[in-house]
């Protein structure tokens, strides 16, 4: 398990993580949210003692990263893929790092296979494409197979193929009872792969909840009516004290939004007023956008309106 | 430690650049030694001293590549981002300095000490085939006295690489400072002090006191005699070497 307790970072007089606490349960993908700049790399760096904080700790089952002997066989980190020399192969790096932590150099033809790079493992990095990169990476990671795995932004440069292979092999590593603490800013995967969420936002926690809690906590959930009768359907819902709002994205129908009733109702008093329903539909914000709704005041780096 | 200094082993050979400045460390004396003995005009005048003088001279050059070797295998490793996955992996900073420093030492060492003898060797030959008697009473107590003094000059030369690697980080600026260093950087230093009234300040230069004891008493007025010139840069590179080691365990990789 991983605890993070009162974390600080400051760079000069640029506050990077703020009184941080969060904790990483075994057996769980936990994914570490946030915009550009809030703070994600800077806090994994300083859970592997790269980076020192001014004030705060993490501890991983009780004890500080430097504490632990030959780190790789308990924690997996992947703070960047391109940290490898281009001049080296993929399977010199792997053996250094085996050789530093005790490790028998047999495992690294056992990770790279695991990663699908056993072909390649004898050329130099340089000729890697970004995906490869990745999984070379995700290679070392494994390299100790360890109980704690630490991934900064794995799935860049992944190929859809890639991207599934990763969600599979992390899940499957979670069930098998290890702690995955993932940052990613691929939120549609994060929504697939993450069973808790750790949000910040300029350094500060923001949520710390469920995956599940989280996007219903933040979204909402609507009811998409579409119907030839449907001003009558509209007037229904509001004389029950619900919201409709009307969409006209088609030519030949029609709809609505309605929110602050069920499915069921909106179908019930269709059915009740004698108004056919070409379409009724529960439609529930994703993580993006609760990620969005939640992060809106914490965004660094804002994009300019696209109209 | 030894695990790390395995390791340190391994990324140091599989980086085919380290091996072209190797190459190139170990070609130029003997091109050099080559030179004398094919082309001197007087080989019958030539004695042992003046070989191990050409051998010692060209001997430097190589030690300064070296040291540029030791500095490149450090600092591309904050060039590339590797030192991050290398102190995640050795958490205890200065454990991959000193390994990095074994291996400096050990590699020096037996490179040095191999151009030293094929240099000697190749020049001494080329030399005899054309007159000259170079193998004759006492060659052997002044080659090996010269022999130990390169050699240990050229293991401090590459741990004051590594020092100032780790402290300058950036390959480029490090390298220029290890090769400006005995060339500039100790006379500007000089001339300061001198400057300011301690006109005897450039004979406690450490690099210059020790390489001028190389090849025995060099006529200039050096400070400290061998191997006490030696001993003194030693503690300098030491000192820089301890300074860069806490320096980068305070800081951020």
């Amino acid at each position: 398990m991983i605890t993070v307790e009162g974390l600080s970072k400051r760079f000069g007089n640029t506050v990077a993580i703020d009184d941080l606490h969060f904790s990483v349960q075994p057996g769980r993908v936990t994914g570490f949210l946030g915009p550009n700049g809030s703070g994600k790399s800077t806090t994994l760096r300083c859970m592997v003692d790269l980076d020192h904080p001014q004030s705060g700790n993490v501890t991983f089952s009780g004890k500080h990263y430097r504490q632990i002997e030959d780190p790789i066989r308990t924690i997996g980190v992947l703070l960047d893929a391109s940290y490898v020399h281009p001049g080296r192969s993929a399977r010199h790096h792997l053996e250094y790092l085996a050789v530093s932590n005790h490790l028998d150099r047999q495992r690294v033809n056992e990770v790279l296979a695991l990663v699908g790079l056993t072909d390649v493992a004898h050329r130099r990095v340089k000729t890697f494409s970004l995906g490869m990169k990745q999984r070379l990476g995700l290679a070392a990671t494994m390299l100790g197979d360890p109980e704690v795995i630490i991934l900064d932004e794995p799935a860049n440069g992944l190929d859809p193929e890639g991207i599934r292979w990763m969600r599979d092999m992390l899940q499957y590593l979670a069930g098998q009872g290890r702690a995955v603490l993932v940052s990613s800013h691929q939120l549609s995967e994060m929504a697939l792969m993450a069973e808790d969420l750790v949000v910040i936002g300029r350094g500060r926690l923001i949520a710390h909840e469920s995956a599940a809690d989280f996007i219903a906590r933040h979204t909402t959930t609507r009811i998409r009516v579409r119907s030839p009768q449907i001003g009558v359907i509209v007037r229904a819902v509001q004389e029950r004290g619900g919201d409709a709002s009307m969409l006209s994205e088609t030519a030949d129908t029609d709809g609505a939004l309605v929110t602050g009733m069920s499915m069921i109702d909106v179908g019930e008093l269709a059915h009740g007023n004698k108004a056919v329903v070409h379409e009724l539909l529960e439609v529930t914000d994703s993580l993006e956008d609760a990620f969005l709704a939640v992060t809106r005041e914490d965004q660094e780096y804002r994009s300019g309106s696209s109209s | 430690m030894k695990a790390i200094i395995a390791s340190e082993w391994l990324k140091a050979r599989t980086v085919r650049s380290h091996w072209v400045l190797l190459i190139i460390a170990m070609m130029f004396p003997l091109i050099i030694s080559t030179l004398v003995g094919i082309f001197n005009p007087d080989p019958q005048f030539v004695s042992y001293r003046e070989v191990v003088s050409i051998v010692a001279s060209s001997g430097a050059f190589s030690l300064l590549l070296l040291s540029s070797l030791w500095v490149i295998n450090l600092t591309s490793e904050f060039t590339h981002g590797t030192i991050r996955v290398t102190y995640a992996a050795v958490p205890a900073r200065w454990k991959v300095i000193v390994a990095k420093a074994v291996i400096g030492t050990l590699v020096t060492a037996v490179v040095m000490s191999v151009l030293f003898w094929l240099n000697f060797g190749l020049g001494a030959a080329l030399l005899n085939s054309r007159g000259a008697t170079i193998i004759v009473d006492g060659w052997f107590d002044h080659s090996f006295k010269v022999f130990v003094a390169l050699v240990t000059f050229a293991i401090i030369v590459s741990w004051f690489g590594l020092g100032l690697g780790v402290l300058i980080k950036n390959s480029p600026v490090a390298i220029v400072v290890v090769l400006l260093w005995p060339l500039i950087i100790e006379s500007l230093i000089a001339l300061a002090f001198a400057l300011s009234g301690y006109e005897s300040a450039w004979k406690w230069m450490p690099y210059q006191t020790a390489f001028q004891e190389i090849d025995g008493p060099s006529g200039v007025d050096s400070a400290l005699s061998r191997p006490w010139g030696h001993l003194y840069f030693a503690a300098f590179v030491i000192v820089v070497g301890i300074i860069g080691v806490v320096v980068d365990r305070r800081r951020d990789a």
